[in-house]
């Protein structure tokens, strides 16, 4: 017969009230509406717009962290740069700043009264309720994600796999995209889930720099607001359970890459 | 072939001090030291990925000093092989051969020979995962090997090999050296090892190079304590020099060495293999002592057997059976003594 551990039993028994935290109002809220109910939501043209564009956008914002992280990720993990533990502290900054500052920082940066925000006007971008505005404030709030994940997955390659390519011929470049991108593809991918799932949650730094065009989360915020909790339920619903999928879709890509490597 | 001149080589907390070193081609050579001693760290001075602070490097007649790593085709064997995990064996064998002018044909000549040599055959759609400690390092020597390189460094290439692959892999390196020609620096801290494999090499401590030379002569003359008690010497003493006798200090022991030592020798050493029992119908000794044995330490096939004559003691090396042949045992009286030409001084 399988022995009872105590002490597991006890940590299991502490672990449950944290366990029902994290599901019975998520549970609760997926099962609540009908499934007409649901049905007619998906239906819905700017339901389906806006969980359309939460995804998409986030996606951006994750590609775009996959383009400028990776470099910065490289650089973290392998170089002793001056202030390397002042940059790192500040790739981590937002986490911990409240996501409507987030919103406020950006605006008050992009503004007609800020140099910046008047350089980016002549040259035609504009932030406050456009898509670019949008994906710059997902963009802020997921990088750490995919720069500490990434960060990670090149410390965990060993220097001397690049050195012995580079005795072999390779130059630099060469070694970074023979030997160190495939060995941390896995990483990069990770990092880019992690920081579009970041993306795609966040409300309070979007619904300030753009109400409009609106993003799920808004929406959901905005029919809870104006029709009551069964309005918004549905919305979150779909949003749970398209980003679950396409989560999964990336995971098992992530996977198939470089089985032997595992 | 090879000349390192006046090489200095700082790193947080360590330095390599003024290394002159003279490789010549097809040397087999090796860098002797302790772990920590900055042997590894020279090595890769050597490869490039580490820049000298100050000195000169030239391979051939060419100066490779401030050369960039992967153009000065020095290939490296690392201790733990450093196969690329993602590739196979064939692929990581050719994964060089795109970076120099090498034709598909000869590229593919040299690897079947060294799939051949090296005895890949079984292994070469493997993954390295999937490889034993001595099959991962054949291949990163098929893989350094198939550039024709100028040099080849191999840090360690013993010491991380189960026992059972181990004398294998020192055959193989030996017939690599003699078969193709190859100019080897390898760093080891086994000086059995060196002393089956190198013909020439140096004697690295602290940073700094200690003695080099024949292996032959390091072994059989080492220049310092730190040499001496590194290739295997014992009874080491410091000495006071009488009439082309040695005196061990403090202890009025007098010793007949072979030849007169060098005026300036304060110190002797004598191999614990090189002491041995006075038997009956034995030619005398010249450093002949009458004692006991004192204690008997090991558990192997040799053992380390004290001898004290007086107030003094001799460290011996015996075989078990030589202990079971000749009934000795802790507290036996026993003669014991050398060969003059067993005495080391320096």
């Amino acid at each position: 017969m399988k022995r009872i551990e105590p002490l597991n039993s006890l940590f299991f028994l502490l672990s449950l009230p944290l366990i029902f935290l994290l599901t019975l109002p998520l549970l609760q809220m997926t099962f609540q509406p009908s499934l007409t109910m649901l049905m007619e939501t998906i239906a819905d043209k700017e339901v389906m717009g806006a969980i359309a564009r939460s995804i998409g956008l986030s996606l951006g914002a994750g590609i775009l962290s996959f383009l400028m992280g990776t470099p910065l990720a490289y650089l973290l993990a392998r170089k002793q740069i001056v202030g390397k533990k002042i940059i790192e502290g500040i790739i981590d900054l937002p986490i911990m700043i409240p996501h409507p500052v987030v919103g406020i920082a950006i605006l008050s940066l992009t503004g007609r009264n800020h140099p910046i925000g008047r350089f980016l006007s002549d040259i035609g971008i504009q932030i406050m309720g456009t898509r670019t505005g949008i994906i710059c404030v997902l963009l802020f709030v997921g990088l750490p994600f995919y720069v500490n994940t990434v960060k990670a997955g090149f410390e965990s390659v060993p220097i001397q796999l690049e050195n012995a390519s580079r005795t072999l011929g390779a130059g630099k470049f060469s070694t970074f995209l023979r030997i160190t991108v495939p060995l941390t593809w896995r990483h990069m991918i990770l990092g880019i889930i992690m920081c579009t799932a970041r993306a795609i949650s966040e409300f309070g730094a979007v619904v300030i720099v753009a109400y409009h065009p609106m993003t799920a989360p808004v929406m959901i915020y905005e029919r809870f607001t104006a029709y009551g909790l069964k309005y918004s339920q549905p919305i979150a619903v779909w949003l749970i359970i398209i980003s679950f999928c396409l989560f999964i879709l990336l995971r098992m890509l992530s996977n198939s890459t470089h089985p032997q490597c595992r | 072939m090879i000349h390192l001149e006046n090489i200095n080589l700082r790193v947080p907390g360590f330095v390599l001090k003024d290394i002159n070193l003279h490789v010549q081609a097809n040397d087999f050579f090796s860098l002797i030291g302790p772990t920590g001693s900055g042997k590894s760290l020279l090595l890769e001075g050597i490869t490039g990925l580490l820049p000298f602070s100050s000195g000169t490097l030239l391979v051939g007649n060419q100066e490779i000093t401030n050369l960039a790593v992967e153009k000065r085709n020095i290939a490296i064997v690392y201790q733990n092989f450093a196969l690329f995990p993602h590739l196979t064996v064939t692929q990581n064998i050719f994964y060089g051969v795109a970076y120099h002018s090498i034709s598909r044909q000869t590229a593919l000549k040299r690897f079947d020979s060294l799939v051949s040599t090296l005895g890949l055959e079984k292994i070469i759609k493997r993954h390295p995962q999937a490889l034993s400690g001595g099959e991962k390092q054949r291949v990163a020597l098929a893989r350094a090997l198939i550039l024709n390189p100028r040099v080849l460094l191999l840090d360690e290439p013993l010491s991380a090999l189960d026992p059972i692959f181990h004398e294998e892999a020192k055959q193989l390196l030996k017939k690599i050296h003699d078969d193709l020609d190859i100019t080897i620096i390898m760093v080891s801290h086994n000086f059995s090892d060196v002393l089956y494999l190198a013909n020439r090499g140096a004697i690295i401590n602290a940073g700094e190079i200690v003695q080099q030379g024949e292996i032959a002569t390091i072994f059989e003359r080492p220049n310092s304590k730190f040499t001496a008690f590194f290739v295997g010497m014992k009874n080491i003493h410091p000495i006071h020099n009488r009439n082309g006798k040695i005196l061990i200090k403090q202890e009025n022991i007098e010793i007949t060495p072979s030849v007169q030592p060098d005026i300036t020798a304060t110190y002797m050493a004598i191999r614990p293999e090189n002491i041995s029992l006075k038997t009956p119908g034995m030619e005398k000794f010249e450093n002949c002592f009458t004692g006991k044995i004192e204690r008997i330490t090991g558990n192997g096939v040799f053992l380390n057997v004290y001898l004290q004559t007086q107030n003094f003691q001799f460290e011996a090396i015996w075989p078990r059976s030589y202990l079971r042949d000749h009934d000795l045992d802790i507290g036996k009286p026993i003669v014991f003594g050398f060969h003059p030409e067993a005495v080391h001084t320096f």
